[in-house]
This record gives C-alpha cells, sequence and structure tokens, in this order.
C-alpha cells in the first residue's frame, strides 16, 4: 500500500530524480567547517517557525507592543521559550553566517565557478543583520527604542542627504508607530521573502556546482 | 533490513536524521501547542452582583433595558465589555431579568413594543414577554439572572466565564 | 583565471568528487550533528539564560545608556575614532568600503590560487579586519558604564498591581490617605489644611481613564497644588513606576475590574492567632509601608524619624527610641491613638488607623516588638485577652 502510494507520488512528483539529484551525489570529502551553510539554513528555519508562533501574539504598536511581549513571556504556556529560542536564535545565526562567511573566504571558494554563489551569500549576511537591526525595535522596551534611536541616527551623518535618510528610515523626525511597524513590516515581510529566495538561489548553485573541496598544496 | 543482524551506515544515517529531526520538531512543536492553547485553557470564571439601581426605576409589567460595563484582561489589552439586561417586573415584588444575547448564535435581541416580543435580528428568533419562544431557531428561552432586592437597590447575580 | 586554469580546475575537481563521498548520508550525517548541537545549545539558553526583562521605552527618560545588539557593538566603538566634521567617514564611508569589498571579492582576486598559503595578504587583510572587530566590541563592552539601575520592572498585572501599591503608599497617601479617601491634609508643605477630595469613589474610577490617570500623576496638577511625578517633569517616577500606581488605583477601587486572585491573597494583612505575638518582618512593616512610610523616609518633615526598616524604627527620630518594648506609653502607640505628646501629634495626621490594626502595633510591642517570626514566637504569648486577633483582610474596597 505505502510503495503503491510512493510509486504513484512518484511518478507525479519525481521523487526518485530529486533524490538521485540532491542527496545520491558524490561530493569531495570536507571538514566539519563545512557544515556551517547547513547550520545557517536550519537556524533561519527555526527563527521563521519561532517568528511565527510570536506574531501570533504580538502587537506592532507602541502601546501594545511591550505589554503584548509581556503577555507572551508570562501569560502564555511557553511563551518564554518561543521567545527565549528566537532572541537567542538571532545571536546565533549572526555568528554562524558570519564563519561561514568566513570559511569561504580561507578556502578560497569564492572563486571560479562559485563567484555568484558568493555574491548571494554577501547579500544574505547583510540580510541577517537587518533581520537583528530592525528585529531589535520590535519588543519596545529602553534598550530597543534607544539603540534605534541611535542606530537610525547614524546615517543622518551623511553630507546633504544623510537626514532625508534617517527620515525614511523612521517613517518621521522622531522614532513612533510609523517606525515601529515599518520595522514590523520589513522583519517578517520583506528582509525573509528576500533571505527565503536568496537561500533557494544559494542552495542551487550549491548542488549544481558541488560543494567546494578543500585545497590542497598545489591549488 | 531485516535479515541483516548490521546495520548499514546508509540505514544508521537514516535512523539518525530521524531521531534528532523528531526530537526537535518535538521540542518545539509540543510547546507551541501548548502556547496556541493556553488562552483558551486560562478562561477564568467570575462572579459578583451588579446593582441596577433602585428597582423603583422599573415599571411594572414593562421590559426595561440596562446596561453595564465590566473590566477585564484580555492578554495585554485591558478591555471594558457591555453587557444588556431586560429587566421585567412581573408584580410589585416578583422580578425577572432576561440576558440580551440570544440563545440561539449569541446575537442581541432587543425588546418590540409594538409586538410584544424580544425578536433577535439574526435568524429572526422570537420570544414573547417572559422569554418564551414564540418562533424561530433557538434552543431554549431568553436566559436570565438570578436577582435580589437589598434596600429597595436591584442586584443580579452576574457569572462570566 | 584563463580558460586552461578553469578547465585545470575543474578536472581535478571531478576527481576530488570522485574519491569523495555521499552527500547523503556522509554529509547530511554531519550537518545535522552541528545543527542538533546548535539547536540544544538555544533550548538550553532559552531555559537557563532567559530574556532579560527590561522596562518599557520611554522616550523621556534621557538616563538611559543606548547600547546596540553585541554584533553593532564594533560598528558603535569605531565611531569614536571619527569624531566631527569626518563622523560621515566612521558611519557610512567605512561600512560602504568593507560591504563593496566584499561583494567584489570574487572580482577583485583573480588569481586561481585557493590554498591559504599562497593567499597570504587576502587571509592577512581579512584577520586584521576581524581582530579588528573583536578587539574594538571587547573594547565597547569595557568602556561601557554600567546602566544605571533600573528600577523592579512588573511582568504580570498581580505584579504591577503589588509594585504601584507599595509606590502609592510612598508618594500619595500624604495627600490623598491609604485608601484614597482624602480628607483635610495636614503635615504636608503649602497644602496644610487642604480639603482633598476622595480620589477612590465611584464617579471618580468610572470617568477617567487610565490614561487620563497616567497623565494627572505624570504632569501633576500644579494649579491645585499636586506636583508632577514623572521624571520627565522634574518628579522620580519612570513611566512604567506610573503605569503599575495606575493599575492598583484601577484594580482596587474601580468595582467594574475585579481585582486577581493572586494579588488579594499576596497583599492581604498576614494572620495573627488569637494569642501569637506579631513580628516586625510579617505583621508590623506591611503596615508601616502602607500607612507610615510615605512621610517616614528621607527628606521628609518627619522629626527625623524614619521607618524604612526594623533598626530605623526601633532607634532613629528626634525623640528615639519611639519604640520601648514592653511598653505601652511609647510615643508609637500615644501618638497612634492620636495623644499630643512632646513627640508629635496624632499618627497618621489625617485619619485614626482601625482599631484592629493599632490593636496589633500594641500586642507587637507588648510583646517586646520583636523582629522575626521565631523571636516573636520565643516571647510567647500575650496575656491580653481584650485584643482581637484581626481577620484576614484584603486591599480594603471602600
Amino acid at each position: 500500500m505505502a510503495n503503491k502510494a510512493f510509486a504513484w507520488l512518484d511518478e507525479r512528483l519525481g521523487l526518485t530524480t530529486i533524490y538521485n539529484v540532491v542527496l545520491d551525489r558524490k561530493v569531495p570529502k570536507v571538514n566539519w567547517w563545512f557544515t556551517l551553510g547547513s547550520a545557517s539554513a536550519i537556524l533561519f528555519l527555526l527563527q521563521g517557525v519561532t517568528g511565527m508562533f510570536l506574531a501570533v501574539y504580538y502587537v506592532p504598536s507602541p502601546q501594545s507592543a511591550y505589554d503584548s511581549i509581556q503577555f507572551i513571556m508570562n501569560g502564555v504556556a511557553f511563551g518564554w521559550l518561543i521567545r527565549g529560542i528566537h532572541h537567542w536564535g538571532a545571536s546565533l545565526m549572526v555568528i554562524v553566517v558570519f564563519l561561514h562567511m568566513l570559511r569561504t573566504f580561507y578556502y578560497g571558494a569564492y572563486k571560479y565557478p562559485r563567484e555568484f554563489t558568493w555574491l548571494t551569500g554577501v547579500v544574505l549576511l547583510l540580510c541577517t543583520l537587518g533581520m537583528g537591526f530592525t528585529g531589535y525595535l520590535l519588543p519596545w522596551n529602553q534598550r530597543a527604542y534607544w539603540a534605534t534611536t541611535v542606530g537610525t541616527e547614524l546615517p543622518g551623518t551623511v553630507p546633504l542627504i544623510g537626514p532625508f535618510i534617517t527620515n525614511v528610515l523612521r517613517g518621521g523626525a522622531e522614532l513612533s508607530a510609523v517606525t515601529l511597524t515599518r520595522f514590523f513590516a520589513v522583519h517578517i515581510w520583506f528582509l525573509p521573502a528576500v533571505i527565503g529566495a536568496l537561500i533557494g538561489v544559494h542552495i542551487y548553485m550549491v548542488v549544481k556546482l558541488g560543494i567546494s573541496s578543500v585545497p590542497d598544496r598545489e591549488d | 533490513m531485516t535479515k541483516s543482524p548490521h546495520l548499514s551506515r546508509n540505514n544508521f544515517v537514516k535512523g539518525v536524521v530521524g531521531i534528532l529531526g523528531t526530537l526537535m520538531g518535538v521540542i518545539v512543536g509540543l510547546p507551541a501547542i501548548g502556547y496556541l492553547l493556553s488562552p483558551a485553557l486560562k478562561i477564568q470564571t467570575s462572579e459578583s452582583w451588579i446593582p441596577l439601581g433602585p428597582l423603583d426605576n422599573y415599571p411594572v409589567g414593562e421590559p426595561t433595558p440596562f446596561s453595564f460595563t465590566r473590566t477585564k484582561i484580555n492578554g495585554w489589552e485591558k478591555a471594558t465589555n457591555s453587557y444588556g439586561v431586560y429587566v421585567l417586573r412581573k408584580t410589585e415584588t416578583d422580578t425577572t431579568v432576561f440576558s440580551n444575547i440570544c440563545t440561539h448564535l449569541s446575537c442581541r435581541v432587543s425588546w418590540h413594543d409594538d409586538i410584544v416580543q424580544y425578536v433577535c435580528p439574526c435568524h429572526d428568533g422570537h420570544w414573547n414577554k417572559d422569554g418564551a419562544i414564540v418562533s424561530g431557531p433557538q434552543p431554549r428561552p431568553l436566559d436570565t439572572f438570578e436577582n435580589k432586592v437589598e434596600d429597595g437597590n436591584l442586584f443580579i447575580h452576574f457569572v462570566e466565564g | 583565471m584563463d580558460d586552461e586554469q578553469k578547465q585545470r580546475y575543474l578536472e581535478k575537481y571531478k576527481q576530488a568528487k570522485q574519491q569523495g563521498v555521499k552527500f547523503f548520508p556522509d554529509i547530511i550525517y554531519k550537518d545535522l550533528l552541528v545543527s542538533f548541537a546548535l539547536f540544544i545549545i538555544l533550548v538550553m539558553l532559552a531555559t537557563f539564560v532567559g530574556v532579560a526583562n527590561e522596562p518599557k521605552a520611554d522616550p523621556s527618560d534621557s538616563s538611559y545608556i543606548p547600547r546596540p545588539e553585541w554584533y553593532f557593538l564594533f560598528l558603535f566603538e569605531m565611531l569614536k575614532f571619527f569624531p566631527g566634521q569626518i563622523e560621515w567617514v566612521g558611519t557610512i564611508v567605512v561600512p560602504t568600503v568593507a560591504i563593496l569589498a566584499l561583494f567584489l571579492l570574487p572580482f577583485l582576486d583573480r588569481k586561481p590560487a585557493r590554498y591559504p598559503g599562497k593567499r597570504w595578504r587576502a587571509i592577512g587583510v581579512m584577520g586584521v579586519v576581524v581582530l579588528a572587530m573583536i578587539a574594538l566590541t571587547i573594547r565597547a563592552v569595557i568602556t561601557t558604564p554600567p546602566q544605571v539601575e533600573a528600577e523592579t520592572v512588573a511582568t504580570t498585572l498581580s505584579e504591577s498591581i503589588l509594585i504601584g501599591q507599595d509606590l502609592y503608599s510612598i508618594n500619595c497617601v500624604e495627600c490623598h490617605g491609604p485608601d484614597g479617601e482624602g480628607g483635610i491634609i495636614e503635615g504636608v508643605e503649602g497644602l496644610e489644611g487642604y480639603d482633598m477630595k476622595s480620589i477612590s469613589a465611584q464617579d471618580e474610577m468610572y470617568t477617567r481613564t487610565d490614561d487620563t490617570l497616567f497623565n494627572v500623576i505624570n504632569y501633576g496638577q500644579p494649579d491645585l497644588g499636586m506636583q508632577p511625578f514623572g521624571i520627565a517633569y522634574g518628579g522620580e517616577l519612570s513611566i512604567g513606576e506610573i503605569e503599575t500606581i495606575v493599575d492598583f488605583m484601577r484594580y482596587t477601587w474601580d468595582d467594574r475590574a475585579e481585582l486577581p486572585q493572586e494579588v488579594t491573597q499576596a497583599s492581604a494583612m498576614p494572620t495573627l492567632g488569637e494569642d501569637q505575638v506579631p513580628s516586625y518582618d510579617v505583621h508590623i512593616e506591611p503596615l508601616v509601608k502602607r500607612y507610615c512610610i510615605s512621610c517616614h523616609r528621607p527628606g521628609k518633615k518627619n522629626n527625623n524619624y524614619l521607618m524604612q526598616s526594623y533598626e530605623e524604627v526601633m532607634n532613629t527620630g528626634d525623640h528615639a527610641p519611639n519604640v520601648i518594648p514592653g511598653d505601652l506609653a511609647s510615643n508609637l502607640i500615644r501618638m497612634l491613638h492620636r495623644e499630643e505628646i512632646d513627640a508629635g501629634g496624632p499618627m497618621p495626621p489625617t485619619k485614626a488607623l482601625k482599631p484592629e490594626i493599632i490593636a496589633i502595633f500594641e500586642r507587637w510591642v507588648l510583646g517586646g516588638a520583636p523582629q522575626t517570626p521565631e523571636e516573636a514566637a520565643a516571647a510567647g504569648t500575650v496575656v491580653t485577652g481584650t485584643l482581637t486577633a484581626p481577620q484576614t483582610t484584603a486591599i480594603p474596597t471602600p
């Protein structure tokens, strides 16, 4: 029965082909540093899942943001766990993504034919930092408020267009409800969409080109 | 696989992938279910006697509406909920207080003087002055509140949750 | 890289692949172990370290020291090296150059060499950058002045109400009375003799929203003699603290809002057995906190009699000692009974305490004014049969 169901699905989805192409392929022998890419992906998934659950109760408004997070932490079963994973996951993800970049750099894996994979990787690194920056404001506590006040002030130092950039980031002259909702939107829609799409491209490239090998003295 | 006493490397990895994957799913998944369900499990019942003012405010033989509010915490929000009742003084001393919540699907019913009936606007339920069903899909007569009179003031026993 | 070099690379890579392993199971296995280990670390961090409880954002609190998330600290610290006119070099030029360099890396470095030992220049530059980032981060952590001790943050409504109750006792009782009942104000400079209306009456509670109450406390009502209490306006209370007072008022005085059960229990005066000696820690401190401490703390007109701890209650004051163990003629007791004596007038000035509360003070003094419940138990029983044990009292609602 199970076999029949599998055959039926396989005929339509091409599961065997996927297995042969993606899983059953030969790759060079590599070391443990090569696990950081998949770890980044898993962390992104985990952040996505815990983020979805946080969105069940979180309200992006100055009146309610703080209280809704207090409710998540103290009023809902396991809210502390979901938020704890999301909070620490952010830091861990920055570390893992950064180390992944360093490993790629160290082994020269950005070179032919993987230049484009590297480019998508750089964007992914920047997006990860962007997630950290936008997510930091959402709890609307003292840390968040003041860090973002300063953080959005930085581009303001650019000659001529600086103040305008700051106003665009904040959606006004100062930090307000408008800032909070746009950071929220960027944090849960724009950046995850970009990251999700680019991870797709990134992994496609890795599967197509094969993971880079550890270079030896001749390379 | 059943024939071989040794686990092939392939099957070993499959097993480990399965176990660790399941473990991660369970560690996140089970708390997540509790996380989603917990507001529904935490509804507290509360009861109190609500003052409806002097009994003399209510004419005999005529349903009179009265509304009151209760403050409640819903998650992070303090909500002030309004409730409506109809007070019917059948005689000087015999008073019935009806809830204005339809017993069918909780729409709010209102008293129509011209036809001497309570009418629910949603599915056209009708009740007579004493709260008994006249017509419509509702399963039972209008709900009533236990009431008492103290020092000439009317109170109803209000139970929430 | 020319075509020949490319060809050579592809050939070699093909060989490496052939001598290599299968993606499944070998690579997946390692990946999964690492990912799972990271996952466990995360769950541990979430469980045993958790997320620090920060006070709510307060735009008016200028004493807060802003700090970015730790992975931006190096950027933050770097700006100290670009003062004044060239600040924008640090905020924009350096990060932009760094990002551009990352993007252009595959095009800048087009040599075929991949072995790290042959690319010491590139590795060196990256190494210096990474070390600089780490050094800047460490420097930022070291040079950050410690955050001014934040106030206790209420995490649940019950906590908020209890914190609010204490803050109310300290800041509001002098004029508004312990239960918001008001009355003739005594002993407050500038408001002597003012007949304060009740702020806990139903029409007050029904017509004032939480926001209104918040604003009254925050801004004060200077024309009516009420000073501002918000930090931003010269007071001492943060917005979080004012919110706890509002919660306390709403849930204690507004009959439409039911006090959560935990609060009723936590704020109930401890029970006292018929022949038990009260102790300071269990019975007296909550009463002192509730009825006395608003004036009997530093900076108030109180003949230097402070009541913030057992030691202060026993030893401070211009007319010390105000409590003499075993002596019902102690200043404290006589003044509670509204006698006019050398040490001062009736206490509390506005309104007498309920007889059953005064009785607790009397039993405590008679029993030797013990501090801890153990000492109280050792003091044995009081034989005064006339004193009745008070009932368990919740926060009295008017």
